[in-house]
């Protein structure tokens, strides 16, 4: 059985994570004010609808684009070097140091204990229409899974296949794939959790929410 | 074909390369070929590519530019300033015939050649209906039929007989009128009719079916043209406009299930070899000088393909123009002389021409000799609807001989992982020989031995459309 015990104490050992925040797309780029030591935020507010503090400024065709933090964090480096410079899609600009949230701890934990689906090969995955439609409704833990039932649509070089869930039957408790996004094989898709393991679930999220505190 | 005193102009120049695999390849040995500089670009998941290679081993200072998107026109536009290019090839795909990007290129603040044809001709062409009403105008053929929306019953009543009666001129048993409606794609609202006494209530039906899908009640009416070949034109024509000329004909019939060409042949017939039902060589001499009648008409001034339809009675009909270098130039430049002198490289005609240097050479100049194709070799299964295969490719070699050219991306002998994000062609194989038999004995050749290998995810072996081409190199320009 699941021993949360051990390993919330393992993220607890080590409780950071590093961020390198790259230039998005090429352009010019100019730091903001920041220098190692500094504390920046990340997205506010309730729909976290308020962006982080500003790093940069990448200007393209005339255009300043903010480059912002994109969590809670201490600056560890910044490449001031480049201030100034053209810079191409991908170069690294700032490194954060950031201290896990109960989010993070909770979703790392997770993933641990989830039964994980795996993505076959390197591609687009899309819910077939009817568990789309009943995640939109509600929630992705209103749909519950069987083995060998019809759950994806893999799509590669504009070709579609059905793809079907394999594993124990359970609900679908986390989704890790974003619509449109790449993902390469072995990625994983959804995070099934058996009825039956429902309320250990719950009682690690009770116990995240209320050991790890959030600086 | 270039004079030395024109090549110190071109080398002012620098040409954003803005494509990537097989044709950025292509660009940049032109450019080297012509001593000009270039600026290549690729994204996170093109890292392996082999233009990316190319680009690192030969290019020089500022070569090399890792962006977000090929799709995006702000990253192409700010790489360009930054590495100092003064034009830009498009390749084929991606923005190769936006004429929008063009214009933006032509008319930005620091403004840059567009190696293609002039953003008005490209909008000029880019629209079908507007190239059929052009060519309508210029007495070229097209596929019988309405070139614009029809709103009226009795006006859809009479195209449609005059086609139905058309087709019967024409010896055809079965005649068939396609209705199409004229706001819809993707297949949505076409139906066929193969009975007169049956088009008023076909003509209503998807009327009224493109009135509540598209709010758009008009409709086209054309021929339906099951049994025909696909030939095509390749012109070639300086920034005046004034003297385009061809480099032949080629025939481009062997396609996949989903209308994708597979095999290409230049020329587009040969009749002194096949037995046609119809003059062949009255077919092609007709398609050239009506694709020339229209590059004049419109003033063309770079390269660019007519597209033909030429049905089993010999009849041929424009179908389209691409106003850009197409996959298959390759073909016509391996069968062409310009004075005499083979080599021709009609990328470097087109950056060369592209950039402003005038032709320096006419028809009379050019001429044909032998027979060329092109096989693409693509990761796909031919049995399987053609889908395509992704996976690691571990081996991939071939016998190499004179008369093989081998345009390709992917490395020989190292893992390459293909890239789910692009399309799947593999290379292209041009095989030239001096007649049809040659080319053929020759094209099996290199098929036999080429060593294609490798496995997906789940230890499945690599599927190549191999099979395929072998089995359609028989066939290559019967009809």
């Amino acid at each position: 059985m699941l021993n949360i015990s051990q390993l919330l104490d393992e993220i607890k050992a080590s409780p950071y994570r590093e961020i390198v925040v790259v230039a998005p797309h090429t352009g010019k780029i100019t730091f903001a004010e920041i220098a190692p030591g500094d504390r920046v935020h990340g997205p506010q507010g309730q729909w976290k609808e308020l962006p982080g503090d500003r790093l940069a400024t990448l200007e393209r065709e005339r255009n300043p684009k903010p480059v912002c933090a994109p969590e809670n964090g201490e600056i560890s480096l910044v490449h001031k070097e480049l201030n100034g410079c053209f810079v191409e899609a991908g170069t690294p600009l700032v490194v954060l140091r950031h201290m896990l949230t109960r989010d993070e701890v909770q979703r790392t934990i997770l993933q641990k204990t989830l039964h994980l689906f795996l993505a076959p090969e390197r591609a687009k995955y899309y819910f077939t229409p009817e568990a789309d439609k009943k995640i939109r409704s509600s929630d992705a833990h209103s749909v519950t899974v069987r083995d060998g039932m019809e759950l994806f649509i893999m799509s590669r070089m504009k070709r579609e296949v059905p793809l079907h869930y394999t594993g124990p039957d359970g609900v679908i408790y986390e989704v890790y794939f974003k619509y449109n996004e790449n993902l390469d094989a072995g990625a994983p898709l959804i995070g099934v959790c058996p009825q039956a393991h429902l309320h250990v679930i719950h009682d690690m999220i009770i116990r995240v929410q209320t050991e790890w505190t959030e600086t | 074909m270039s004079t030395t005193q024109s090549d110190d102009t071109l080398r002012k120049h620098k040409i954003l390369v803005a494509n990537r695999g097989e044709i950025a390849i292509r660009i940049m040995r032109a450019c080297k070929k012509l001593g000009i500089p270039y600026t290549a670009v690729y994204t996170a998941e093109d890292a392996a590519s082999g233009h990316v290679r190319l680009a690192r081993a030969e290019g020089g200072e500022k070569s090399l530019f890792r962006v977000s998107s090929y799709h995006d026109a702000n990253e192409l536009m700010c790489v360009a300033d930054d590495a100092s290019c003064t034009a830009v090839h498009p390749g084929y795909g991606f923005f190769a015939e936006d004429f929008r990007f063009a214009r933006r290129v032509a008319k930005r603040d620091r403004k840059m050649i567009f190696i293609g044809p002039s953003w008005k001709i490209i909008r000029e062409l880019g629209d079908k209906i507007n190239t059929k009403r052009l060519a309508r105008s210029l007495e070229v053929p097209t596929v019988p039929g309405s070139d614009r929306p029809i709103y009226d019953e009795m006006e859809a009543e009479r195209i449609a007989k005059t086609i139905f009666e058309f087709q019967q001129q024409q010896g055809i048993r079965h005649p068939l009128v396609l209705v199409k409606a004229s706001a819809g794609g993707g297949g949505m609202g076409i139906e066929e009719v193969y009975d007169p006494d049956q088009f008023r209530s076909v003509y209503r039906r998807v009327r009224n079916y493109a009135l509540r899908q598209f709010k758009d009640e008009g409709v086209l009416i054309e021929q339906r043209i099951m049994d025909f070949n696909h030939l095509e034109v390749q012109i070639v024509s300086d920034r005046t406009g004034k003297n385009p000329v061809h480099f032949g004909t080629r025939n481009c019939s062997i396609q996949s299930t989903g209308l994708q060409k597979r095999i290409e042949v230049a020329p587009g017939f040969t009749p002194e070899v096949i037995n046609y039902s119809f003059d062949a060589q009255k077919v092609l001499d007709d398609i050239v000088a009506y694709s020339l009648k229209m590059a004049r008409s419109v003033g063309y001034d770079n390269v660019g393909t007519w597209e033909w339809i030429v049905t089993r009675q010999g009849a041929p009909y424009l179908m389209e123009v691409n106003t850009r270098i197409q996959v298959e130039n390759g073909v016509s430049a391996r069968i062409a002389k310009i004075r005499g002198q083979d080599g021709v490289d009609l990328i470097a005609e087109q950056i060369r021409t592209g950039l402003g240097e005038h032709l320096g050479y006419t028809q009379d100049d050019i001429s044909f000799e032998g027979v060329s194709i092109e096989y693409r070799l693509i990761a796909e299964d031919p049995e399987n609807n053609f889908t395509p295969w992704v996976g690691q490719i571990e081996c991939f070699e071939w016998e190499k001989a004179p008369w093989l050219t081998m345009l390709t991306h992917v490395p020989e002998r190292l893992p390459y992982e293909i890239p789910t994000e692009f399309d799947p062609n593999l290379a292209l194989a041009i095989v030239y020989g001096k007649d049809i038999r040659q080319t053929r004995e020759r094209g099996i050749a290199f098929l036999d031995s080429l060593c294609l290998t490798g496995k997906d995810n789940r230890g499945n072996g690599l599927k190549s459309n191999e099979a395929f081409l072998k089995a359609n190199t028989e066939r290559i320009l019967h009809f």
